[in-house]
């Protein structure tokens, strides 16, 4: 068991691999060695701008420690064909799943040790303290991450115990106890809780848990979730095929709908509006690039840099949306309604258009409250009227002709 | 004659699946196209309508071919695919919505025909529910009730027994019946042998991407008079005695 684990660790491991190479293209190192530089820069300004001894300071390093312990889930890369394939043999996947603990406990430990490092130089500057207590901290750290993901290891059982059930009590509630103590009344105390806590725990489940199934279909759930998550990263960067998004209802937003005439000519825009509305690939996709454009927008001042910018933005928009034209390729009954292909593209170019002037309208709103003048406004908003023309009318077409082709 | 499959050779690549074959399917009848796993029939479908398209030959519907107007010859044809096909987003209200628009019916008569069909499938209280999350059957179901709102003049049914509980079975097979009645064509692909027997107009045996035999059981009993009384024992013994020759 313990090698299928090192076997399935190896392979997921290849496949991050082969993503982060993707990822850390050399454009985006050079961009993330200015992001760091301009940060830790950023950071050094502020830290000299404050003093010792504020009364918020510990309540800073309390949250960031709180949240930097629920960094890293428990990775067990459990696939959902493991609950037939893997049943016969479920009393030997206790072996497998403390496997796959250590693996996490190492990556979380990385991370507790990043944190612990940024949070030094704040604590040392806002906090009489000495060495002692900053080393003491890393420790609380990583034994309250100990127990953290123990108690994950121990849900993957069928316990019904509301302490390992729901997750709250140890991860921030218990977080929250000791990082208080830590910080107002001693780390000595504080360390000897985490790690009292810690081996209470793991004593206390290293025999029960053989007496509890495992809960498969709630733990391949998480595990996918966690995938999508890590997915869902690096597909910001580039095309992650086994990304397939997850579908939501949303009747609230059922309204918008309303406007699609219920005719032939229109049976593919009332495919594409719903599902770009209920899918979470393309509304995603959407959300993400209009937000950080918005951002973008609101430090960017000026007449030019905002038009550059927002252009920029629509254009990612518009080229990112081309694929979902063809989304529902592999449905059949796309290839057989009596429906010329020609109102399938006429379809999408509606649905594109409708998105791109939505955003390009929040765009000319950001810049207009950014701005506080009508000049920029007024530039951008010819613009993008051109540009979201060009793009739907011109551009979208012969892209997706020689798409086909 | 409503489907009319001319000199067909077919397949997905260079090599054709399908040598040469040719039958028909009359105004009013139910077809039963049969056949070993593997012997051509969901190619046979596929060419029908219209995914793929023949090397050589012909098929026409009513006398128009995909190439002279398919925009007509698709209207025609309403299909349920052996696996349910569905869109994971939308509702079962929507996909029967989506299938008035795209063959333009009426919205209250098709509405007035789903509400009916529902009921009878007993589907009637899951319209704003996700089908794709329906159990095999009742996916079965909903494509069902998606192609018998259509006006089509043929019906392409792919297995359509698979998964069904015996009451739908024969809710179907009655459907089947009526949409016959009023002049429309079937073709239904199946492995029930007893049931095709029992509904089936007439026959084509398929093997290995070859026409062996069509007719009625009737015709089957005359050509092949030693090979067994129902059309279980005929097929059995045709497809060994081809296995014999090759």
């Amino acid at each position: 068991m313990k090698t299928l684990f090192s076997t399935r660790l190896s392979r997921h491991l290849r496949n991050m691999v082969k993503y982060l190479r993707l990822v850390f293209n050399d454009f985006f190192i050079f961009a993330l060695m200015f992001l760091i530089g301009g940060l830790g820069y950023g950071y050094s300004i502020e830290l000299q701008r404050l003093h010792a001894n504020s009364w918020w300071a510990p309540l800073i390093v309390i949250v960031v420690a709180m949240i930097s312990v629920q960094i890293g889930r428990l990775a067990t890369l459990i696939e959902s064909a493991d609950s037939v394939f893997l049943l016969p043999r479920e009393h030997d996947m206790h072996a497998y799943l403390v496997a796959g603990r250590r693996y996490s406990l190492w990556l979380a430990m990385v991370t507790q040790g990043l944190v612990w490092f940024v949070l030094l130089p704040f604590i040392r500057v806002t906090l009489t303290t000495n060495w002692m207590n900053i080393v003491g901290l890393l420790i609380i750290m990583v034994s309250q991450k100990d127990l953290i993901l123990r108690r994950a290891l121990a849900n993957c059982y069928r316990y019904e115990t509301p302490l390992i059930k729901r997750g709250w009590m140890i991860d921030w509630g218990w977080s929250l106890i000791l990082f208080a103590t830590a910080a107002y009344g001693g780390w000595v105390i504080a360390a000897g809780l985490a790690i009292a806590a810690d081996l209470v725990f793991a004593v206390q489940t290293a025999t029960t848990w053989a007496k509890h199934p495992i809960d498969w279909r709630a733990e391949i759930v998480r595990e996918d979730s966690r995938m999508l998550s890590i997915y869902r990263f690096f597909n910001l960067f580039t095309d992650v095929p086994m990304l397939r998004g997850t579908i939501h209802r949303r009747s609230y937003l059922d309204g918008l709908f309303r406007r699609i005439p219920a005719n032939q000519a229109n049976t593919f825009r009332y495919l594409y509006a719903r599902g770009l509305v209920r899918g979470t690939e393309f509304s995603g996709l959407i959300i993400r690039l209009t937000l950080i454009g918005l951002v973008i927008l609101y430090f960017v001042r000026g007449l030019w840099l905002p038009v550059i910018f927002s252009a920029l933005f629509v254009y990612l928009l518009g080229f990112q949306l081309l694929p979902y034209f063809s989304q529902f390729d592999d449905n059949v009954f796309t290839h057989i309604y009596p429906v010329a292909n020609t109102e399938k593209l006429k379809n999408f170019q509606q649905v594109m258009r409708t998105i791109l002037i939505v955003t390009g309208v929040l765009f000319v709103v950001m810049a207009c409250i950014a701005n506080l003048n009508w000049e920029t406004p007024v530039v951008l908003t010819l613009v993008l009227g051109v540009e979201i023309w060009v793009m739907v009318q011109f551009y979208a077409p012969r892209r997706l002709a020689r798409q086909k082709n | 004659m409503t489907l009319e499959v001319s000199h067909v050779v077919g397949g997905y690549s260079q090599i054709p699946v399908l040598k040469d074959i040719s039958f028909d399917v009359k105004d009013g009848e139910l077809v039963g196209l049969i056949g070993l796993n593997g012997a051509g029939k969901s190619t046979t479908i596929n060419h029908i309508i219209g995914l793929l398209t023949p090397f050589s030959g012909t098929i026409s519907i009513n006398g128009i071919t995909i190439a002279e107007n398919d925009q007509l010859y698709k209207q025609q044809i309403a299909y349920i695919p052996e696996t349910p096909v569905l869109y994971p987003e939308l509702t079962l209200r929507e996909h029967i919505e989506l299938t008035i628009m795209a063959y333009r019916l009426n919205q209250e008569e098709a509405w007035q025909k789903a509400n009916e069909l529902l009921k009878t499938f007993r589907l009637d209280n899951k319209l704003d529910w996700f089908p794709s999350n329906f159990s095999k059957g009742m996916r079965q179901k909903v494509m069902i009730v998606c192609a018998f709102i259509t006006n089509a003049n043929l019906f392409i049914i792919d297995e359509p027994f698979m998964g069904l509980d015996p009451l739908a079975k024969s809710d179907l097979l009655a459907e089947m019946d009526k949409k016959k009645r009023a002049g429309a064509s079937i073709l239904m692909t199946t492995h029930v042998l007893e049931t095709a027997q029992q509904y089936c107009d007439r026959f084509v045996l398929l093997h290995d991407g070859q026409v062996r035999v069509e007719g009625t059981l009737k015709e089957l009993h005359e050509a092949f008079p030693d090979s067994g009384e129902s059309l279980n024992d005929i097929y059995l013994s045709l497809t060994k005695k081809a296995g014999q020759t090759e």
